[in-house]
């Protein structure tokens, strides 16, 4: 058909287009193209915006418990009671307590196997670890936790096993090892696509040189790669971190309710007391919280590969 | 360079315990899907696809099942444009406060899935949109948009300024330039952002367990209420879904893109 026609539907279509395009957006704003590129985006990310600013304002009003509304007048009584209250100390401590555990026993694991992914010769090998990797995470923290219970719980595999040999059924489930352990393999394949870049990055030559001098593995690894891999354990540690403190299906689906985090601390003022006030005063505490744990991260060690920055030609 | 033994042993050793933890429940929800039992045991009390037939008739486990696919859809709809456009603006111009606008942009990552979510239900809910399919698309595009703009702007490499100048210098105008040079360059960022903002919605859980109520819960939240009560096979059949999704996500990446696009260094 095209060859037939002089001028091609497309190109009609194009003019047409570009017609439009020129009588609302003329060339001589093309100074401010980039910003009206942004302006979607900034318009998405500005609900969370507004979600924040919407959340300030119902933590500063305490709810009547005789009409269950929300008082008119500002108070800090929520921000009052969230931080003397013990009941929202204790979950607070459980869930640093676990992020702290998680972050450290995930990039434990996570090094290796970004390690071996990255360096290895086979790549069909380097495509088996990529897809162990990648399985999990598109599948979704709750059939994975589902998965955990059909293996971990009362009447779980696990349970069944042991009774074929005679050893009475265990509690596997709704305890605080239970959620560190699922945590740890919810969080692996995110730690270990922020360090792979990193370690790419590392000169397979420095470790060669390394070895060359005379430094078996061991010291190659401590003096050249574990340094150099630093950017990449920050990057790693606070989305690990962060992520883990603020996590909601796993403490509620392998805690059983026993063992709740922030979150659904946070959850249960919503949905179980309907205290709108005092939930949206522990939300924005965790919002600051989180922020707080990143900064200190930050601060402490610097914005590793988090670090915002474009290449310029 | 040979690598010595006791590096190779050590390595496998933690790669090995990686790779049964991360697996172990993709395979056991596999496997429970298949049983013949009425609860699920160990061994299995032999093999069947009743639970399959069994869902397949389950009428609000497939309204469920459309309804998150409504969802996913909306969510890419929605990214594809806006995270597009911004990662090429942040990767191709040099804009004031670019610094800011960066921070800005990863609000979603930032700020925990708690607080965007409640954040979110309390706005839906005042602009009484809440209880309809649509807000959450675009609630879940908001969480997961730096994935797209990051996907775009890491695929920025093949964009060359130069090649943008000459088709305008052959006459083409500003949109042709875009739609036919800026764009195609960009592509696998485009489709990696794309899938995987899809694939992330389809799973999205806490999100959607807040911003919808019990007439328009998506599957992953059916899921969780029902895990509450006895565990049985049906449940299992039904996650063998979202295995099968990862899995068609997985080589469709592999296929348009390479899985090995997430190593490459910055």
């Amino acid at each position: 058909m095209t060859s037939r026609t002089a001028y091609p539907l497309t190109w009609r279509i194009m003019d047409v287009l570009e017609g439009v395009a020129a009588a609302i957006w003329p060339r001589s704003m093309a100074r401010a193209t980039p910003y009206l590129m942004l302006a979607p985006a900034i318009l998405l990310v500005g609900l969370l915006v507004l979600g924040l600013l919407q959340m300030a304002d119902s933590s500063l009003r305490t709810l009547d418990t005789n009409t269950f509304l929300l008082s008119e007048n500002y108070s800090l009584a929520n921000y009052r009671r969230a931080v003397t209250e013990p009941l929202f100390a204790v979950v607070a401590w459980r869930s640093l307590l676990a992020a702290v555990i998680v972050t450290a026993v995930t990039l434990i694991f996570a090094f290796p196997y970004a390690y071996l992914m990255v360096r290895t010769r086979s790549s069909a090998l380097r495509k088996i670890l990529l897809i162990a990797l990648f399985l999990p995470f598109f599948i979704g923290q709750v059939v994975r936790a589902y998965g955990w219970l059909i293996i971990l719980g009362n009447q779980g595999m696990v349970n069944e096993a042991l009774g074929l040999v005679g050893i009475p059924p265990m509690r596997l489930i709704y305890n605080y090892p239970a959620v560190l352990f699922g945590l740890v393999q919810y969080m692996l394949p995110f730690a270990v696509l922020m360090l792979a870049p990193a370690l790419t990055a590392i000169p397979e030559e420095l470790e060669a040189a390394a070895g060359s001098l005379g430094a078996n593995w061991v010291r190659s690894f401590r003096h050249v790669v574990l340094p150099l891999c630093r950017p990449g354990f920050i990057g790693a540690g606070v989305v690990v971190m962060t992520l883990s403190l603020t996590d909601f299906a796993v403490p509620a689906i392998l805690g059983g309710g026993s063992q709740d985090f922030i979150a659904n601390a946070i959850y249960d003022q919503f949905f179980r007391t309907s205290d709108q006030g005092l939930g949206a005063t522990l939300a924005l505490m965790l919002v600051a919280l989180g922020s707080i744990v990143v900064g200190l991260v930050f601060s402490l060690f610097g914005a590793g590969t988090l670090a915002v920055s474009r290449k310029r030609k | 360079m040979r690598e010595p033994l006791s590096k190779k042993l050590v390595l496998w050793a933690f790669v090995l315990v990686a790779i049964v933890t991360l697996s172990a429940p993709t395979i056991v929800v596999l496997g429970a899907s298949f049983t013949a039992g009425n609860i699920i045991t160990f061994p299995p009390d032999g093999l069947s696809l009743k639970w399959y037939a069994a869902i397949s008739q389950a009428s609000d486990l497939r309204n469920a099942f459309l309804r998150t696919l409504w969802v996913a859809a909306v969510c890419t709809v929605v990214a594809i444009p806006a995270g597009t456009l911004a990662g090429i603006a942040l990767a191709k111009y040099a804009v004031r406060f670019e610094r800011t606008i960066q921070t800005y942009l990863l609000l979603p990552f930032t700020i925990p899935l708690i607080g965007s979510g409640i954040g979110l239900m309390l706005i839906f809910g005042q602009a009484g949109i809440l209880g309809q399919l649509w807000p959450v698309g675009v609630a879940v595009c908001v969480i997961n948009l730096p994935f797209m703009i990051w996907a775009v702007t890491a695929s920025a490499a093949g964009l060359d300024p130069d090649l943008e100048l000459a088709a305008a210098n052959c006459g083409a105008p500003p949109l042709q330039v875009f739609f036919f040079v800026t764009l195609p360059a960009v592509m696998p960022g485009v489709i990696t952002g794309s899938l995987l903002m899809f694939i992330l919605a389809l799973n999205e859980f806490l999100v959607s367990l807040l911003l919808t109520d019990a007439r328009i819960v998506t599957l992953p939240v059916q899921i969780y209420n029902s895990i509450r009560s006895i565990i049985t096979p049906d449940l299992a059949a039904i996650s063998v879904v979202f295995i099968a999704c990862s899995g068609l996500a997985i080589v469709l990446l592999d296929r348009l893109v390479g899985l090995e696009i997430f190593l490459k260094s910055k």
